[in-house]
């Protein structure tokens, strides 16, 4: 059986997230390996949530917010781009393949662009295969998830 | 550079002039263990105790970790190495410590040594840092040649591939009991609580398994980023002996490459994961 990854997205609610509801209302075809989550800000978005989608399985992450300097909480995703960026270079540094992550900054009017990105990044995920390097063996004791 | 016994001799001759006057109500330098090679943390609180006062190469202990253990406004002095200044400076950035209430006894020193294997402590292990950044008296020479860069240790490392990186933490961070020793070590982990001790959210297994190790670490470098003065007291400290130290070296090399600033240089300086530039890259996200 061909492999299919889980996606787990993190999207901002006031763009990447409506983003998502255009592309939806808009009837675009996006593959549907993405889990989204909905968060107020990319800045609320803790570095560990990333890391713990990586031990609960996630194959990729994906992290939307809004374009730097449209934040509607004025500079949060100021403050996300670092953030993220160190994470990433954590990530790397640790043995996970940097291109399992991904931040995309995707406005509310840009359903287009939000059905492009998954579909990208799935295939990009696919052509990586799964995710074995920080995921939690569950069948092991002593892992909550 | 001036001996450890210089030093060890003008460190007191301070501490009875700043006791003595009511300066201060602590002096927090080192005091002997059980060995030469085991120096403690120490706080002299008064004259009499100005002769337990210790100098030495095994005099690691970065003191800065101890500022905060003070009720806010004790006028402390603190004996201060390179690099512990640093520490001194993100915890006065960060508003833990007040810059009036600190008397900073500045020690320019290379050459300090590990405890456990008795090797000198250079750039390899620490930061590069040997002069203080930050004192009001000096207790001994500046140093004037230079240093090697700190960052070259992680050569090997950035060179492996990603799987092999992957072996090489997993390796070594599965080594990890979680005593907690790192962070009781690192000045700049004073958050109460820590991450890992919450319950709700549990963040990370609080038994030693691969899963919360490698949480617990990877979010402590995180939290790290932009702050960690690069000491090495967390390595030091260990019982198993991983090498945290390079995994902040790398951090500390990211946040420099990225956004232009080194931690604990300059007290003007915002840390640079609570501050932001509208004109920072977006090409740092790739």
């Amino acid at each position: 059986m061909e492999f299919e990854p889980r996606i787990q997205g993190i999207a901002c609610n006031w763009c990447t997230y409506t983003g998502a509801d255009l592309a939806g209302t808009t009837k675009l075809k996006y593959p549907p390996n993405l889990r989204l989550l909905r968060v107020m800000c990319s800045s609320r978005i803790n570095p560990s949530f990333i890391i713990r989608a990586f031990q609960l399985g996630a194959d990729g992450v994906l992290v939307g917010g809004c374009h730097p300097g449209d934040c509607h909480y004025g500079t949060g995703n100021f403050y996300a781009r670092r953030r993220l960026a160190i994470t990433k270079k954590i990530l790397d540094f640790a043995g996970m393949e940097p291109e399992r992550f991904r931040v995309e900054w995707i406005s509310a009017s840009e359903g287009n662009r939000f059905a492009e990105v998954v579909t990208e990044f799935t295939g990009t995920v696919k052509e990586l295969g799964p995710q074995n390097t920080f995921r939690i063996d569950r069948e092991g004791a002593g892992c909550t998830p | 550079m001036t001996d450890a016994k210089t030093i060890e001799k003008r460190l007191k001759e301070e501490a009875i002039r700043l006791l003595g006057s009511g300066a201060v109500s602590a002096v927090l330098a080192w005091t002997a263990g059980y060995d030469e090679k085991h120096p403690m943390p120490f706080a002299a609180r008064s004259l009499d105790e100005v002769d337990d006062l210790v100098f030495n190469e095994y005099c690691t202990a970065n003191m800065a970790r101890y500022i905060g253990d003070w009720p806010a406004g004790t006028k402390l002095a603190v004996a201060v190495k390179g690099v512990d200044s640093r520490a001194v400076v993100v915890l006065i950035q960060e508003e833990k410590a007040c810059r009036e209430d600190l008397v900073l006894l500045g020690i320019p020193f290379r050459g300090l040594r590990n405890h456990k294997t008795g090797d000198i402590i250079d750039e390899r292990t620490t930061a590069a840092t040997a002069n203080p950044v930050l004192f009001d008296i000096l207790l001994g020479d500046e140093i004037t040649e230079e240093p090697g860069s700190p960052y070259d240790v992680l050569a090997e490392l950035e060179a492996m591939g990603n799987d092999d990186r992957w072996s090489f933490w997993k390796k070594e961070l599965d080594k990890c009991i979680r005593c907690y020793a790192c962070r009781k070590a690192c000045p700049m982990c004073y958050c109460d609580p820590c991450f890992v001790d919450l319950t709700r959210p549990r963040w990370a297994d609080k038994s030693p398994n691969s899963a919360g190790n490698l949480m617990y670490h990877l979010t402590r470098f995180y939290h790290l980023a932009g702050r960690c003065v690069d000491c090495g007291e967390c390595s030091r400290a260990c019982p198993v002996d991983i090498p945290l130290y390079l995994f902040h070296k790398k951090v500390a090399k990211e946040c420099e490459e990225m956004f232009n600033q080194t931690a604990g240089m300059n007290i003007d300086d915002k840390p640079v994961m609570v501050d932001f530039r509208v004109e920072d890259s977006d090409s740092l996200l790739e």
